[in-house]
This record gives C-alpha cells, sequence and structure tokens, in this order.
C-alpha cells in the first residue's frame, strides 16, 4: 500500500520559515494583480508598484521606518506576553495611553528637552504598563482570561484619547477638530546630510529593545524562568520558580513595550494627540508576535512585512480602490501569511517499499 | 478458524516502522495476552485493528474474511472494541448518558428514565453491574472500567482488547474483572489483554504472543510458561546487565552505566531489602495534618506518619484517596491548614525550600506536573539544577552548560534518542519517566517522594528504577512510593502505609503484609472482631474464584 502522505513536522527551520513568508508576499503580489484587473488596470502592475513604492524610493524606506517602528515594538509587548502564554490584545490601549502620558508630560511639565523626552518615554511606558495592570490582576488574582480585559481595555483608552483631544486637551487655535495642539516635545531627527528625512531617532527603540529582550531570554535565569511559566505554570512551580511573580513582571514589562511605543509615535511622528493615532498598531502587532514564533529579533523581520502589506494598502488606494477594499486586500494577505506559515510545518512524503525495506535493514 | 487475524501489518511513522510484518491471531473463546516493552508496537497494533491507523502493508480478517477496517466505526461494526487504559468516558454525564453516547440505537429522543431503563437492561443482560444514575466522576475506577467495558459490549464487540486493565483496580476488583472476562469467553467472545504484569498474565490468559522492536517474537500457550521465560523474550536475551552483548535486536546493545543488572526472573526478589536501620532521625514527619481542597473537602484527614532516613516506605491505596495530597504536602506543592510538616525536623513553605532541603519529586502525571510537553529535553533536564553554577551565575544563564548539563543528565537516565533539543511530548512515556526520575532522584539527597513511578513502565525499565531507588536509600535517603502494584510495595518497601479517605489506615512492615489483607485496609475495611467473619468470607470467596 504505498502511495503519497502527508507529514506533519513539529518545528520549521528559520530557512523555511523565510521562504513561505517570501512566498506569501509573492501570493499577496499576485492577488493584488486580481485586484488590479477589478480596477481597471493592468494586472501585476499594482504589485510592482507596491514593492516600487515601498523599496525602490527614498520616500518609500523612511515611511516604511517609521511604519515599522510602532507595528514591531507593539509585536515585541504581544510577544512578551506569549513568552508566558499570555496574549495581550491590549496593546492597542496600551499605545493609546502611553501616547497621553507623553503628551500629558510635554503639555503640562516644562521641562527642557534633555530631560524632557526620556520623561515623557518613561511616562509612556508606565501608562501602558498601568493600562495592563488591571488585567493583570484580573488574570493572576482572579482568574479572568486576559484576552477580554486587555480587548475592551482598548475602547476605554481611545475614548479616553479622544475625549482629551476634542476636550480638555484640544487646539483651540487649530481648524481641525480632534487632536492636540503641537506637543512640544520632539524626537531629534537624524543629521540632514544622511537624507533620512522625517526618520526620527525612535526607529532605533524597535531594534534595540529587541536585541534586549533576545538576549535577555537566552542569557538570563529570568528569561529560562519565564519560558518555563509560559510553558507549563505547572511544572514551573514544582520546580520552585515563583509563577506568579515572572507572569506578572512579563505582563508589565508587556504593557510597558506597548506604551513606549505609543510615546514614540507621538514624539517622533505625529506630534499631536489624535484618536488617530494608532492605525490598529496594536492588532497588527499581534500578528508580527505570532509570525515572528516566539522570537523578538524575528519581530523585526515580521513587523518589516507587515509594514509593507499595509503599505500597500495605501498605494492600492492612491490607485483608486476604495478604502473598504484596500482593508480587504490587507486582511487577505495576512491569511495568506498566516496560512503559509502553517503549510510550512507539513510535507508530501512519498511511502516507498525501498523505504520500507531502508527501514528494515537500518534495524 | 480465527475469529480475528492480522498478516504482515507494517506500520511506520517518519521512517521508523513501529509494526514490521507483525502476524497476530485470536480465536474465539480465548484470552491472549499482548506483550511487549513500551515502544514495542502494540500499541500501534490494536490501533490498526481498531482503526485508528491505516497499515502500509498486510491485511486483516474477520473470521477468514478480509475486511478494510478504514475507520473506527468500522472496526466496532465488525465487533471489535477496545477499553483504554485511560478511560473515554465523560466524567460529566451519567453512567446511562455514557453507555448511549455515539451509539447508532440510542433513539432519537431520550428522556433521563428510559436512557436508564435501557443500561439497566444491558447492565442485566451482560451480567456488569453498573449504577446507571450515577455521574461517572463519582465511580471508582473499577466501577468506570466496568462502565466502559459495558459500552463496548453492547455495541456488539466480539473481541475485547484491554489495554492495562488492571492499573487502577483493587486485588478484590481485579478477581471481578477476571470473572466477567471468563464468562466471556465462555460464550465465544476473545480477548486481547495488553499488560506488564506476568503474574496476571499467566493467571487468566490461554495463550501469550511477544513483541519486541515492532516484530512479532513468540507466541506460546501460557500453560507452561514462566514469567522468566516471558521476560526473557520480551526484552531479548542481550539485556544481562551493563557488559551487555549485541543482542538480536541491536538497541540493547548500548552501554548504559546506570541500569541495574537486570535478573531475568522477575519473580526473584530484589537485592534483599536489607533493613537498613532507620538511623534514628526520621527523613520526614506529618503530625496531624489536615489538607482541604477548594471546595473544603478533606483530601488529608489528620495523618501521622513518620519516613525514616534509609528506608522505602510504600504507600498502598486506591487511587484518590489522598496519596497525591500526601505527596503534595512533602514537596511544598501544598501547604496543610492545620498540622506539621517537617523535613529532617525543619519547616518549609513551598517547593523551592523543599528542594533545597534534598526533596525530589516524582509526580503521578509527568507530563502535566513535571514536564513542559512542548519545550525540549534539554531544557526540561536542567529543571531543578538550573540555579546553581555552572548553569547560572547570579542573574546570568548559560544555554551551552545547561546543554551539557542536560546531555549528562539525559545520557544517565539511558533515554535512548536523547537528542536534547527534541520536545519532551515526543518521547515516548517509559522514557520521559527515566528522565524525570533521574532528574528527581539527583536532588533528592534527604528524601524522594515517588508518585506511581513505574507506571506504564516496561519490565526493564522498572527494573532500571527499582534498582536505582535501592542504590538511592543504601545512601541514606529515604523513598516515599506511592504505587498501585501491591507486589511491587511487597518487594521493594521495608514498611507499607495504606490510606483510605486520607487517613492512614494501617502500616505494616513488608515482611508481614499481604495481599489480601493490604487489600482490605484498602478498601477502608479493617479486620475488627466483630468483621471477623465477613474478612473470612470475602477471603473465601476470592481464593474460590482465584485458584492459587
Amino acid at each position: 500500500m504505498s502511495g503519497w502522505t502527508v507529514q506533519r513536522i513539529p518545528a520549521i527551520t528559520l530557512g523555511v520559515r523565510l521562504a513561505a513568508y517570501g512566498l506569501a508576499l509573492l501570493a499577496a503580489i499576485l492577488l493584488a494583480g486580481l485586484l488590479s484587473v477589478g480596477v481597471g488596470l493592468p494586472p501585476l502592475r499594482l504589485g510592482g508598484t507596491i514593492l516600487y513604492a515601498c523599496f525602490a524610493t527614498r520616500f518609500g524606506l523612511q515611511d516604511l521606518a517609521l511604519l515599522a517602528t510602532p507595528l514591531i515594538l507593539c509585536g515585541l509587548s504581544v510577544l512578551m506576553l506569549l513568552r508566558v502564554g499570555l496574549w495581550n490584545i491590549g496593546a492597542d490601549g496600551q499605545f493609546y495611553v502611553g501616547a497621553t502620558c507623553a503628551a500629558a508630560v510635554g503639555l503640562f511639565v516644562g521641562a527642557p528637552p534633555w530631560l524632557g523626552l526620556p520623561l515623557a518615554g518613561l511616562a509612556g511606558a508606565a501608562g501602558g504598563a498601568a493600562w495592563i495592570a488591571l488585567p493583570a490582576f484580573a488574570r493572576l488574582v482572579l482568574g479572568v482570561s486576559e484576552i477580554i480585559t486587555t480587548l475592551l481595555l482598548n475602547f476605554v483608552a481611545r475614548l479616553l484619547v479622544d475625549g482629551l483631544a476634542t476636550g480638555a486637551w484640544r487646539d483651540v487655535h487649530s481648524s481641525v477638530t480632534g487632536q492636540t495642539q503641537r506637543i512640544p516635545i520632539v524626537l531629534p531627527r537624524f543629521p540632514h546630510d544622511w537624507h533620512f528625512g522625517p526618520v526620527h531617532a525612535g526607529v532605533l527603540a524597535a531594534p534595540a529593545i529587541a536585541l534586549l529582550l533576545s538576549l535577555a531570554f537566552r542569557f538570563t535565569r529570568w528569561g529560562y524562568e519565564l519560558r518555563l511559566c509560559g510553558a507549563n505554570p505547572q511544572a514551573a512551580a514544582y520546580g520552585g520558580m515563583p509563577v506568579r511573580r515572572r507572569l506578572l513582571q512579563a505582563m508589565l514589562l508587556g504593557g510597558a513595550i506597548a506604551g513606549l511605543a505609543g510615546a514614540i509615535e507621538l514624539t517622533g511622528t505625529v506630534h499631536r494627540l489624535e484618536s488617530g493615532i494608532s492605525n490598529g498598531y496594536g492588532y497588527t502587532g499581534i500578528i508580527v508576535a505570532v509570525l515572528a514564533a516566539g522570537a523578538p529579533l524575528g519581530a523585526i523581520v515580521t513587523g518589516l512585512l507587515m509594514a509593507v502589506v499595509l503599505n500597500g494598502g495605501t498605494v492600492l488606494q492612491i490607485h483608486g480602490l476604495p478604502a473598504a477594499a484596500a482593508s480587504c486586500f490587507i486582511g487577505v494577505v495576512l491569511l495568506v501569511v498566516a496560512l503559509a506559515e502553517r503549510l510550512a510545518h507539513y510535507r508530501l512524503v512519498r511511502l516507498r517499499p525501498a523505504a520500507l525495506a531502508a527501514g528494515r535493514a537500518a534495524r | 478458524m480465527a475469529l480475528v487475524s492480522m498478516h504482515g501489518i507494517t506500520k511506520s511513522f517518519y521512517g521508523v516502522l513501529a509494526n514490521d510484518r507483525v502476524d497476530f491471531a485470536v480465536e474465539g473463546g480465548e484470552i491472549h495476552a499482548l506483550l511487549g516493552e513500551n515502544g514495542a508496537g502494540k500499541s500501534t497494533l490494536m490501533n490498526v485493528l481498531t482503526g485508528l491507523y491505516q497499515p502500509e502493508e498486510g491485511e486483516i480478517r474477520i473470521e477468514g474474511h478480509p475486511r478494510r477496517l478504514d475507520r473506527p466505526a468500522s472496526a466496532i461494526a465488525a465487533g471489535i472494541g477496545m477499553v483504554h487504559q485511560h478511560f473515554r468516558l465523560v466524567r460529566n454525564f451519567t453512567v446511562a448518558e455514557n453507555l448511549h453516547l455515539g451509539w447508532s440505537e440510542t433513539p432519537a429522543r431520550l428522556a433521563r428514565g428510559a436512557l436508564e431503563r435501557r443500561s439497566a437492561e444491558l447492565a442485566r443482560q451482560f451480567g456488569l453491574s453498573v449504577p446507571p444514575s450515577a455521574l461517572v466522576r463519582d465511580l471508582s475506577a473499577g466501577e468506570q472500567q466496568r462502565v466502559e467495558i459495558l459500552r463496548v459490549l453492547a455495541r456488539g464487540a466480539r473481541v475485547l482488547i484491554l489495554d492495562e486493565p488492571t492499573a487502577v483496580l483493587t486485588p478484590q476488583e481485579v478477581v471481578s474483572l477476571f470473572a466477567a472476562l471468563r464468562a466471556f469467553r465462555a460464550e465465544g467472545g476473545a480477548v486481547i489483554l495488553i499488560s506488564h504484569k506476568l503474574g496476571e498474565v499467566l493467571e487468566i490468559a490461554d495463550r501469550v504472543t511477544v513483541m519486541r522492536a515492532g516484530r512479532h517474537v513468540a507466541t506460546r500457550p501460557a500453560l507452561g510458561a514462566t514469567r522468566g521465560e516471558l521476560a526473557r523474550l520480551i526484552m531479548g536475551a542481550a539485556d544481562l546487565g551493563a557488559a551487555g552483548t549485541g543482542g538480536a535486536a541491536g538497541e540493547t546493545a548500548q552501554h548504559r552505566p546506570s541500569r541495574a543488572p537486570v535478573s531475568l526472573d522477575p519473580g526473584a526478589g530484589q537485592p534483599a531489602a536489607s533493613p537498613v536501620s532507620g538511623a534514628g532521625r526520621p527523613a520526614a514527619s506529618l503530625s496531624g495534618v489536615v489538607l482541604r481542597d477548594a471546595r473544603g473537602i478533606a483530601l488529608l484527614d489528620g495523618v501521622d506518619l513518620e519516613i525514616r532516613a534509609g528506608e522505602i516506605l510504600g504507600v498502598a491505596g486506591i487511587a484518590g484517596n489522598g496519596q497525591r495530597a500526601l505527596s503534595e504536602v512533602l514537596t511544598g506543592c501544598a501547604m496543610p491548614q492545620s498540622g506539621e510538616v517537617r523535613i529532617a525536623g525543619q519547616h518549609f513553605a513551598d517547593p523551592l525550600a523543599a528542594l533545597r532541603l534534598g526533596v525530589g519529586h516524582i509526580p503521578e502525571d509527568r507530563l502535566r506536573s513535571a514536564l513542559a510537553g512542548e519545550l525540549s529535553l534539554a531544557e526540561n533536564a536542567i529543571l531543578r539544577d538550573y540555579r546553581a553554577a555552572p548553569v547560572s551565575r547570579g542573574w546570568r544563564f548559560s544555554p551551552r552548560e545547561a546543554r551539557a548539563l542536560a546531555g549528562r543528565i539525559i545520557a544517565a537516565a539511558g533515554v535512548d534518542r536523547g537528542d536534547p533539543a527534541l520536545a519532551a511530548r515526543s518521547l515516548s512515556g517509559g522514557n520521559q519517566q527515566r528522565l524525570v526520575a533521574e532528574r528527581e532522584m539527583r536532588v533528592a539527597g534527604r528524601l524522594l517522594v515517588a508518585v506511581y513511578p513505574t507506571r506504564g513502565l516496561d519490565v526493564g525499565a522498572t527494573r532500571a528504577l527499582h534498582g536505582r531507588m535501592q542504590a538511592l536509600r543504601a545512601t541514606g535517603s529515604a523513598v516515599l512510593l506511592v504505587s498501585e502494584e501491591i507486589e511491587e510495595l511487597l518487594e521493594q518497601a521495608d514498611r507499607i502505609a495504606v490510606m483510605f479517605r486520607g487517613r492512614i489506615t494501617g502500616i505494616l512492615p513488608a515482611a508481614e503484609a499481604d495481599a489480601e489483607r493490604l487489600g482490605l485496609l484498602m478498601s477502608g475495611v479493617e479486620p475488627e472482631a466483630d468483621e471477623e467473619a465477613a474478612w473470612a468470607g470475602q477471603h473465601e470467596q476470592a481464593t474460590a474464584s482465584n485458584p492459587p
């Protein structure tokens, strides 16, 4: 009875994973091609346009860097909780609250720039951590699912920002409603001759934090204990580890990273607190984290991947596709990438009598 | 003509041959035992027979007619039913509901009363008494097993496959089970019995088949076979100790330094439990310990116990009478509401403190409590040792040193296929147990708490574990051995304590204990003066249906 069978591989190598993402991106390009036919454009042209727009122009690369930073950081935030087996669906809310706290420092604390900037960063991190503290308590003490609590607090955070931006903190001198005045604390840009344009120093935070986390996970006792607490809390407790404390530390740190992301986005890119400051970065961060398969450095790659996909949506809109269709496109691409990652775990194997004979000979 | 016969069955997984051209046949009206080490291929063969796996080669014949069993439903339709080692019952449902689950004959409209009446009728028909309206989770293991068997029989099974059926039964329940099997056999049914317990197998089976390394090795009549002979067949004549010569199976040729030399006759007593003097100070002591669970139910109800250094204290009892709670208070996993637990005279408040006092813990459910299944062997092996140099210095952690330590532990444990990067859950149960046992014995300077450590282990691994425990004991550590196998306790322990409903109903020196006395203590019956008659009556019944 020989034939084909499908085998599942428990863990795939890095090369296979990257190949899967690459193929998925290719599939996405083809998909854009299909969509462009629907809009009346030559197929594949749209896909090419997306790639060109992202990688072939200076503006494109700058945009990519600016877009990837909050995505990578939110991804790291979610990754931090994934390491202990929890889900941070609230990175978006923590992002908002972090931005709010940084805005507060900017608007109300008259500090010189060299002090104000780190203060704003700290405030952002503290805000994010504070925003996850309630779900952390609910989960660790009461056993309430953190998926629900962190998710629901996203709405609260967004409404909070809405309220502040249209109410107490609104910019009375501007004709644009729904935003605060310009926050005086600004992240520095790179030297002019480097031609980095609007890219600010905050983009260094993403790879820096990713590297720090990667080292911490591998080379500290704390990192090992986190991994064990996440994989099997019962075994970890039996091994003498302070499970709840580790889980709390991971959650607070995750919240802090997302809050910091908000602070960086505010002081580097947007400069005003408004309800559009997060473009679903927290939610996309979930995908970044899942695709990174637990590796902080991997989040850099998958964050960039997501940035390309989001940029693609923008390019489509420029070329006449309605915003809803662009969202659809993004959704489908994400689906394809996720499927590719899963399918990379399977391979087709031919059962041959020769293989059986080899199996017997080896015994 | 055989009722069921399997010819040339071959099945492989990822290039490993689990079954290699296996022939196996069962006649109607026979009890046929299937023996072999863990990993020998017995479960795979039975999974093929019950339609869960499709063989790559070979065929199955039912009463001489070739049949394709492509789904479990086909096997059930062919009259093959299996009772698994871990029951597949829904614990929150009643017995009646479980019996009717997934059954084509269940009427579309159900009334609870109707279901229960049908169940009672089935029970009467097959002579297995079960309470139809009881919730499964309230039943004892023996009763649950009866429900499983009844479920299989009700669907018209003529071939009954039992996987380690006596693992969770008291001696009295084993007697009832064997009586039921004999009745089934008398009506022409066939029983395939998978077991590691050679004594029971020789008692109940008509024929015995031994598998090793995926191959069929031998089929013998049970009459006239000895346990030594069977053990030899199961393990392969090569496994004669540390300096083993290359054997037919090849895999036993590796030198495993920590394995105690294996005596080929499992009936011969272990290196005589030389009564090491208790050396005065107890390794551990409990006084008046009460432990309640979240619902306020007393898991331990006033336990006083002393475990002496250098002794093996066995704990007998039906699972669920407080053994797990006992192991948890001794290892710091649970704190008693009242009473005191001390290790070497000292208090402790958490597992880490217990570890530092030299307590090792082999828990009952190793995959759930002692191992992180999705992590690698290396990460699991260092679970106890990782805080110390050279693996950790302060907050720093060295993956390289961790791997080196893990490699040493894995090698000492004798885990074959010991690639440290493999996920722990991909190991067989026996290998997982070896790893956990080795890891825990390394840290058990004062006390090793072993809860059902040989459950699911084959003969070779069990011998090795026992040897290690004896060695540990010789160094002055104490061992608390919780076991459901009376034989194991009688062989290994110095004293045997019996637990029932969270209390210790009796402690006997092993020399004075026997299966019946322990069995009664396990059921909560204490031979008082006015209960002598009842005890004698039960004793007579037991020996009548179970000729020595």
